[in-house]
């Protein structure tokens, strides 16, 4: 069967792209399984989107600056210590939301340009540079929440965007319960990704560029079809698409815009594939690693605003381990070490894979210690994964 | 042989000096490229061969001399600069992004942009595969596919995308530096067909190269460098036996055809 060997083929030239949708499937299916089906329920997918955002946007940022062959080790406190920012910002200072939001980026951004010139222009290892901005920021965190403790943010608008949901139109009889806009918003994404598919197969093929086979691409939009729509319902069963997973789609689409479609992405793969190369051809490294930081603080201050936002307030443990949260999910997304390898996609379905193990194994009542191991199983399982495929990846 | 004394060379470059330190690696060195020429810069290690070439391309200010384009005085301050003016190098590691396919390494820091969005371009892909097509092609490089990741590609083939990407975009000079080591037999003979067929269709192209016969194939003339002092400017005539005598002559110190120049 000619249809079977495509699949095959298909499947073994893009096994470091599928793998981590199959483990993402099969970890599922497993919590699905054990928890008789709660895991899957409605109302815990859209708890563990909501978790994921936070992770998330900190896996996006973090990808990027692996495949740059850098790492971040200061984000995850950053996020904690703009988010206790966002809220004295709120709370004291009485900033208008947007105010605070926008104040808290721009200092993501310069945190993320204060690491790149550490790393750039003076030539600090960044593991180095971000292990001191770990401690920093850490110690900032605790300096400003100190006389007031945590900080309850009262703002109804501010928390939304943990909280909150995409307003819906009216019941009018049909689809009692069912968030509506949330599933014509699937229904449309559904329709954009198939017209832009066979645009795409259509213009390709008119150019003679290889594609793949018919059958495997009506069975790719079938899949593909199938997944948006099978969330877009179960997100719709419960209360619809939250905030903080439409803030998370923004960045995915802006990002990966940016890493396939932009001169600027082409360029960040290229100063990872080979450093050198990329600066005889007049590639600024150093322009690119202030852009790559930048990036990365100022989605460590989203992570940070999304995180206060879900907890309604600022802690003094806010951000705790998810720097490793988020360079666990980059890998296990598909990014390789070795720079220069990783999509922002993977890095989405990445931080899903690491936030369903601890909602999964949360819901099954699993001691905390164990869970830790079985996420050291699963972050080690992913490299491996990565180092067997590269060598056999001919 | 054809008479290329009476033209203008398509580069020259005059009395290039170049110190690192208290060494002095390159002691006024003269070259002149003319147009459709190849020429082999032979020299032992430390001659002060890609050096000389690495001043050519912008990597290195010169101490001292003055370089020329068409007869036009150049200032050449970084490989960018030497790029706008045409001239091209082919480094030894070939440079390459291995994790980026054929078409983005052809035109890699000169992408082709459909749209300016602010200071973010956005590609024009098929216009840059389509290109890269037509230039393998025109350079007969067999390679199945420019969206191929230069790393499932062969050496010899890593090395004739290097080349071609020397080559898209109008280059006047290309400059190689050590094309043929670390390649099979096969494959050096592929690299130099690719020389022979980048001279049939007009280039002029500077060749550093350890292997004697590969110079000996493909170049009109030959130039041995020694202590950072041009020895020899000859052109590479006679079998491949007198060719061998006399450059080693040239490149151990027993001949030297511009000895009384140095005092000048």
């Amino acid at each position: 069967m000619s249809f079977i060997k495509n699949a095959q083929t298909l499947v073994r030239e893009n096994i470091r792209e599928y793998g981590m949708f199959i483990a993402l499937f099969i970890i599922m299916a497993t919590f699905t399984v054990t928890t008789n089906g709660i895991f899957i329920s409605s109302r815990n997918i859209v708890n563990l989107v909501n978790q994921t955002g936070y992770i998330a946007v900190l896996a996006v940022g973090m990808t990027l600056v692996i495949v740059i062959r850098h790492i971040d080790l200061s984000v995850g406190f950053l996020a904690g210590f703009l988010g206790a920012v966002a809220a004295i910002a709120l709370v004291s200072w009485h900033l208008p939301v947007y105010a605070a939001i926008m104040v808290v980026l721009v200092l993501g951004i310069l945190a993320g340009l204060l690491t790149s010139f550490l790393v750039a222009q003076m030539g600090i290892p960044s593991f180095v540079a971000t292990l001191a901005g770990w401690l920093g920021y850490r110690g900032a965190i605790q300096l400003i929440t100190r006389s007031t403790g945590t900080i309850i943010i009262p703002n109804a608008a501010f928390n939304a965007i943990g909280n909150g949901f995409i307003p819906d139109i009216p019941d009018f009889g049909i689809l009692p319960g069912i968030h509506k806009i949330t599933l014509i918003l699937g229904f449309l994404g559904i329709i954009l990704y198939v017209t832009n598919e066979i645009a795409n197969r259509r213009k390709m093929k008119s150019y003679e560029f290889e594609v793949m086979s018919f059958e495997m691409f009506a069975l790719k939009l079938v899949f593909v079809s199938g997944l948006i729509g099978g969330i877009a319902w179960l997100l719709a069963g419960y209360q619809g698409l939250s905030w903080t997973a439409v803030v998370v789609l923004v960045v995915v689409i802006i990002y990966n815009f940016i890493t396939t479609k932009t001169v600027l992405g082409r360029h960040i793969y290229a100063v990872g594939g080979n450093p050198e190369a990329a600066e005889l051809s007049g590639i600024s490294v150093k322009r690119l690693t202030h852009v790559v930081f930048g990036s990365m603080g100022m989605l460590s201050a989203l992570s940070g605003i999304l995180f206060a936002s879900r907890l309604q307030s600022a802690t003094t443990m806010a951000g705790t381990l998810f720097e490793l949260d988020a360079i666990a999910a980059a890998f296990v997304g598909g990014v390789s070490a070795a720079g220069g390898v990783g999509k922002v996609t993977g890095a989405i379905i990445g931080a899903l894979v690491m936030t369903s193990l601890t909602s999964g194994m949360n819901l099954m009542g699993i001691d905390i210690s164990y869970q830790y191991i079985v996420r050291a199983i699963v972050l080690a399982a992913a490299v491996i994964f990565d180092v067997a495929t590269r060598n056999t990846g001919k | 042989m054809k008479t290329t004394a009476d033209t203008t060379p398509i580069v020259e470059m005059r009395n290039i000096k170049k110190n690192f330190g208290a060494v002095q690696a390159l002691r006024g060195v003269d070259l002149a490229l003319h147009a459709n020429e190849v020429i082999g810069l032979m020299g032992d290690n430390a001659a002060g061969k890609s050096t000389l070439m690495k001043v050519l391309s912008g990597a290195y200010i010169p101490d001292g001399g003055e370089i020329l384009i068409d007869g036009k005085k150049a200032h050449v301050n970084n490989p960018m600069d030497a790029r706008r003016m045409g001239i091209e190098m082919v480094y030894q590691d070939y440079a390459l992004a291995n994790n980026l396919d054929v078409a983005a390494n052809v035109f890699l820091g000169r992408e082709a942009v459909r749209v300016k969005l602010g200071p973010i371009g956005v590609m024009d892909n098929r216009h840059m595969e389509q290109e890269t097509k037509h230039l393998l092609n025109r350079l007969k490089i067999d390679i199945s596919s420019v969206r191929l990741k230069v790393e499932r590609l062969s050496g010899g083939q890593r090395q004739a995308v290097a080349i071609a990407r020397a080559t898209a975009f109008n280059a006047k000079v290309i400059i190689m530096d050590e094309p043929t080591a670390a390649l099979s037999v096969a494959a050096i003979d592929k690299v130099l067909d690719l020389v022979r067929e980048l001279k049939s269709q007009g280039s002029s192209i500077i060749i550093i190269s350890h292997r004697l016969e590969d110079i000996y194939q493909v170049s009109d003339r030959m130039i041995v460098l020694r202590h950072g002092r041009k020895v020899s400017d000859t052109p590479v005539v006679g079998d491949i036996h007198e060719f061998r005598e006399q450059v080693v002559a040239y490149m151990v110190g027993a001949r030297d055809d511009f000895s009384e120049e140095e005092v000048a």
